[in-house]
């Protein structure tokens, strides 16, 4: 054990590593509340006449509150799919059945297939299923995450057998186990869930923009992305969208920072 | 249920454990059928379309190693993005020696070390166009940070135009990836040292193990599963970090952070080549496979078993 050693070196080295990691943040949110330091050399650290003026330019330079409509609805669909299908491909793999092996088999091979391979095939199966540029297309790819099926069936299998049992004696159906015994105990599970489906719809971004044809069904990374390729490089408007656009993922992370990381660990080494 | 009524008694019929299969493979159905959808048949339709001359309005014409043939012998831009994209595999053990470090100093028994926590890993789940505009800007030339940083301290003379520089654009890509993965990494790597018991950190000590061999002996052999976990999703992370690469560079300047995914959207969606596109996506999957693969041999070939529990 190291309680005897001297712990400021330590200190030292996280407080650096914090900072390289901290201050691009501040130094966005700085730029986004003064604009200053785009047109000052050198850059001065604390924002000097902070005010709101580029939160409004942006509210008005783009439609963000459309943008921000679209990534919610993407992100509600894919969450409330993912919580659904995930809860029963992972409990239909607790039980015992024939083709279990195989079905094992199939999930894991298709870990090992980034989406972002498939793009081509993907695109030109959406079209064929007439749903380019709708919300549905943009989320269906996402219904599922082999990942979070292992995070339930993880869960699930932690529920006492004995408990089930208990609640078969009772008479009740093998649905309403599901619903009343294990999903309450699996809630940790449904916390993952909604966290990682939640981050990977957000954030996503390629396959918006393969999907997307109208400017009305861009979700915010679109936007984002578009903004910048119109606007020049160093606008304070530019970093207001970017803090406007991390804010919820960051409130969310800081919310549920437990769940977040037990739900990665637990899905990557379970999974 | 009454045995009177002949619907009914035909559902008897129907035995418990058949009942059971049955809502088994419902509750299976949806994600099978979206990875079916998404996964397996695109794969599929990828290895088909690259033996084919198609494009979109015309017929698909067998054209056999064509793609294939162009695409190794006559096309630069492939090697280019291929070279590329080894070189963003080759830093993800970068990233993840950094992590392995932080994750042995926020595992100590410090004060705050759950604050650490927090703060390196908060930038794995922030959107990754965003994180990319941050960077761009970080590594810009005029009012960038890093510019200034270097400048301030006499590193550099005159600003380097790290995005516009054909020597240092994929290093500062591959830089930026490796800021949004370490904690990512760190998280991982923490949860594998949990599982190493501390008594035999003690008894190595008393055998008069320094820290070194302690580290070279315990530490690294038990967390080798969770170093070939974060290498592989690492690696899977990094080679489609197309969001980062398209809002920083854009695969520029020239073809210099040109990696196989943005050339395979570039080919498809600005050149309408699904086909030729295809035969490298094919490639490309291969590739990821191979390495994977390899990672796992190196890792003692264990590790995939640890995986699946």
């Amino acid at each position: 054990m190291m309680r005897q050693r001297r712990t400021w070196p330590i200190h030292l080295t996280l407080i650096a590593v914090s900072a390289v990691m901290l201050l691009p943040f501040y130094w966005v949110f700085k730029t986004s509340i003064s604009g200053e330091n785009i047109f000052s050399y050198p850059p001065n650290v604390i924002p000097r006449d902070p005010n709101p003026f580029y939160y409004v330019d942006v509210w008005y330079a783009i439609p963000f509150a459309r943008y921000f409509l679209n990534s919610v609805i993407v992100s509600t669909i894919t969450i409330t799919a993912n919580v659904v299908l995930n809860a029963m491909a992972g409990y239909a793999l607790t039980q015992n059945f024939r083709g279990k092996g195989f079905v094992l088999l199939l999930f894991l091979s298709c870990m090992m297939i980034p989406f972002q391979a498939t793009i081509i095939p993907a695109y030109l199966i959406t079209g064929k299923l007439g749903l380019l540029d709708s919300y549905l297309g943009l989320s269906l790819p996402l219904f599922s995450t082999i990942i979070c099926i292992f995070v339930y069936k993880a869960a699930f299998d932690a529920v006492p057998r004995s408990l089930i049992d208990a609640a078969r004696v009772d008479g009740l159906s093998q649905w309403t186990i599901i619903w009343r015994v294990m999903l309450p105990l699996a809630r940790s599970a449904t916390a993952t869930n909604v966290i990682l489906s939640f981050i990977w719809s957000w954030n996503n971004f390629m396959w918006p923009l393969i999907v997307t044809r109208t400017p009305e069904m861009q979700t915010l990374p679109l936007g984002l992305a578009r903004f910048l390729s119109y606007q020049e490089d160093s606008t304070g408007a530019l970093y207001a969208f970017c803090i406007m656009v991390l804010a919820p993922g960051l409130l969310l992370f800081l919310m549920a920072q437990k769940e977040f990381v037990q739900g990665l660990s637990a899905g990557a080494t379970k999974g | 249920m009454g045995p009177a009524k002949a619907t009914d008694s035909k559902r008897v019929v129907l035995r418990r454990s058949t009942r059971r299969a049955i809502l088994i493979w419902a509750f299976l159905a949806p994600s099978l059928l979206i990875f079916l959808l998404y996964r397996i048949l695109p794969l599929l339709w990828n290895v088909v379309l690259s033996f084919e001359a198609w494009s979109p309005l015309k017929p698909a014409v067998f054209i056999g190693l064509d793609n294939y043939q162009e695409m190794l012998f006559d096309d630069d831009v492939f090697w280019q993005a291929l070279w590329n994209t080894f070189g963003i595999i080759a830093s993800a053990p970068i990233g993840i020696a950094i992590a392995l470090g932080l994750a042995l100093l926020v595992h100590s028994h410090i004060r705050g070390r759950e604050v650490y926590r927090t703060i390196i890993f908060v930038s794995y789940p922030l959107m990754t166009v965003a994180v990319a505009i941050i960077w761009r800007w970080m590594f810009d030339e005029r009012v960038g940070l890093i510019n200034y940083a270097a400048r301030s301290l006499h590193l550099v003379d005159k600003p380097i135009p790290f995005l516009n520089s054909f020597t240092w654009a994929l290093p500062s890509v591959i830089a930026a990836n490796i800021w949004q993965m370490l904690g990512f990494y760190m998280v991982i790597i923490l949860s594998g040292l949990q599982t190493i018991p501390g008594n035999l950190y003690e008894a190595a000590g008393i055998d008069g193990a320094n820290a070194f061999h302690r580290f070279v002996r315990i530490t690294v052999p038990l967390l080798k599963p969770s170093l070939f976990l974060c290498f592989v999703i690492g690696m899977l992370n990094s080679v489609t970090s197309f969001d980062l690469i398209y809002v920083m560079t854009g695969g520029g300047p020239g073809r210099a952070t040109e990696i196989l995914i943005t050339y395979i959207y570039k080919l498809g969606f600005n050149q309408t080549r699904f086909d030729y596109a295809a035969a490298v996506t094919v490639t490309f999957f291969i590739l990821l496979l191979g390495i994977t693969y390899l990672a796992n041999r190196l890792s003692g070939g264990n590790a995939g078993a640890v995986e699946r529990e």
